[in-house]
């Protein structure tokens, strides 16, 4: 079996386990943005279509994606800051948006992409007890992750960063970049390195990260314990 | 199979055996493990552990060739049919209580009859200035990782070893120069990755020389060796061995020897019974993925036995 028919078996064999609705929006464009534009184009939109319809087709009718083209829908793009398409949210039902994916769930990021989906569903996060423990400590917080296809280490940060994310009921909110994909923002925090995690454009955790240095990262010091 | 399957976890119960690390040697151990119908949980901070950064594997026995990542996603496949959890943890204190050990992290607690500590380690820094400010943006310890950052860039690999040597085969594929940077008069690769590091144009080999400094502004411009000299490169790769994490062990009475590898014997058990290790955190001379399996599957037996004898019903 290929790599690529390996990851392709792992989203369908992982997707029809999908038990509860889940809806996620996707912004697209239809026409290249000029070299002017406000909107940055960093992968092909249709590509991109086409892997999150296999996710979608193997659901069970659980997951929905729905595409919104930025040029038909300027209030969207407006409302929800969209400066890069395609770009993938997470929106919860009060509207608030908790993950954001400038990066294609594929490869190594399809894991923490299902599981995302999943917990997004309702699924137990491991995370959860710790996280509302100290809910009062963390400010309103965002977690940037930036990826690369190659690295072994960034899908296990993503996956902390979306489960933290998902268990803080709209506090924190997490930010998946590729960073080949979006070489500006690498750039921009002189990143050449990953996983490259920076919390509130302040702190910035270079490597593999675990949940607690994450955690610790957030809250500014010790984290409250009680199992 | 999902870093943490919530379905296959049960944190209330008293596991047979918790195995600590996700590198093969603990995988290893929880394929035996699970196959002898223990009831066992793992929990690492990296699953697929160092072996993952690295871009080709050719010394493990009956696959010829594959990268660090292909071969654990195939530990992965073979933990997935054998339904074996998996948490994406640290374990920060090991206490005995009762029959029992208690395992605590920042977001849980574990019980289990027997431990395997499988931690791995942490690569080694070269403790010089500039080092630190650099990290992730032009120091790196991980060519698969960040070897595409450094496209048609000059890099340099710090030290002798067959890793070192593999780190530059790698970059080798992308940058415009690679500059094995080694104390030694003669890299210590395996002949055939020496053979491959000679016969690469890109790769140039300075003996006999340290760096003693990371120059840079927001990011690394050159180093300095040690005669003085001023050296342009846009990345560094530190390859200079690694560090055993046994913090853990010291924590319970685990006995380490003076490199902080935690002392097993042919049974890959501790000093402490009930507790085992395996891998790169164990005192073995020789480290490889295919000796770490080797003694987490002993530690698998041995946990068995041990367990076994307490009388507790499969």
């Amino acid at each position: 079996m290929s790599q690529d028919d390996r990851y392709k078996d792992i989203i369908i064999r992982e997707m029809a386990k999908l038990k509860k609705t889940v809806k996620l929006k996707v912004f697209t464009c239809k026409i290249k943005p000029s070299s002017g534009s406000l909107i940055r184009e960093c992968m092909d939109c249709n590509q991109f279509m086409a892997l999150l319809r296999i996710y979608e087709e193997n659901s069970n009718g659980m997951l929905t994606i729905e595409e919104l083209c930025i040029d038909d829908n300027p209030e969207f793009t407006k409302k929800y800051d969209i400066s890069r398409v395609p770009t993938i949210l997470f929106i919860d039902e009060e509207g608030r948006e908790i993950i954001r994916y400038l990066a294609a769930p594929q490869g190594g990021e399809i894991q923490p992409f299902i599981q995302a989906i999943f917990a997004f569903a309702g699924a137990p996060n491991y995370y959860e007890a710790t996280i509302k423990q100290n809910l009062d400590r963390i400010q309103p917080s965002t977690i940037k992750v930036m990826i690369t296809e190659t690295c072994p280490y960034c899908p296990q940060v993503s996956t902390i960063a979306n489960n933290f994310a998902i268990a803080s009921k709209g506090k924190i909110r997490t930010v998946i970049i590729d960073i080949m994909a979006n070489p500006d923002i690498g750039q921009y925090y002189d990143a050449a390195g990953v996983p490259y995690t920076i919390i509130n454009d302040q702190k910035t955790l270079v490597g593999m990260v675990g949940a607690n240095e994450i955690l610790r990262a957030l809250i500014g010091g010790n984290i409250h314990v009680q199992y | 199979m999902f870093n943490i399957d919530m379905d296959e976890i049960d944190l209330e119960k008293t596991y047979d055996l918790i195995i600590l690390g996700g590198g093969p040697a603990a995988l290893g151990c929880a394929i035996y493990a699970a196959r002898f119908a223990m009831d066992i949980l793992v929990v690492g901070k990296t699953f697929g552990g160092l072996i993952a950064t690295t871009h080709i594997v050719e010394n493990y026995p009956a696959i010829t060739s594959i990268s660090g990542q292909g071969l654990m996603d195939m530990f992965k496949d073979h933990m997935d049919s054998l339904k074996i959890p998996y948490i994406s943890d640290e374990i920060r204190s090991i206490d005995r209580v009762d029959d029992h050990f208690e395992l605590h992290s920042f977001f849980q607690k574990f019980k289990a009859h027997s431990i395997c500590i499988a931690t791995g380690s942490e690569r080694r820094k070269l403790g010089i200035p500039g080092e630190e400010k650099f990290i992730g943006r032009g120091v790196s310890y991980c060519a698969t990782c960040d070897g595409p950052f450094y496209k048609d860039k000059s890099v340099c690999v710090i030290g002798g070893s067959d890793s070192a040597a593999k780190e530059a085969l790698f970059l080798a594929q992308s940058v415009n120069n690679v500059y094995i940077i080694y104390r030694g008069e003669e890299i210590r690769a395996e002949p055939i990755n020496k053979r491959r590091v000679y016969d690469n144009d890109k790769i140039e080999i300075i003996y006999k020389t340290k760096i003693v400094e990371i120059k840079g502004d927001t990011t690394v411009k050159s180093v300095i060796f040690d005669n003085g000299k001023e050296f342009e490169v846009d990345g560094v790769f530190i390859e200079i061995g690694s560090i055993p994490k046994s913090e853990l062990a010291n924590h319970i009475g685990v006995e380490t020897n003076e490199k902080g590898e935690i002392k097993i014997n042919r049974k890959s058990e501790t000093n402490v019974p009930g507790i085992y290790a395996a891998g790169d955190v164990a005192d073995a001379p020789f480290k490889q993925a295919i000796t770490g399996v080797s003694e987490g599957v002993i530690a698998a037996y041995s946990a068995f036995d041990y367990v076994k004898e307490m009388n507790i019903e499969y």
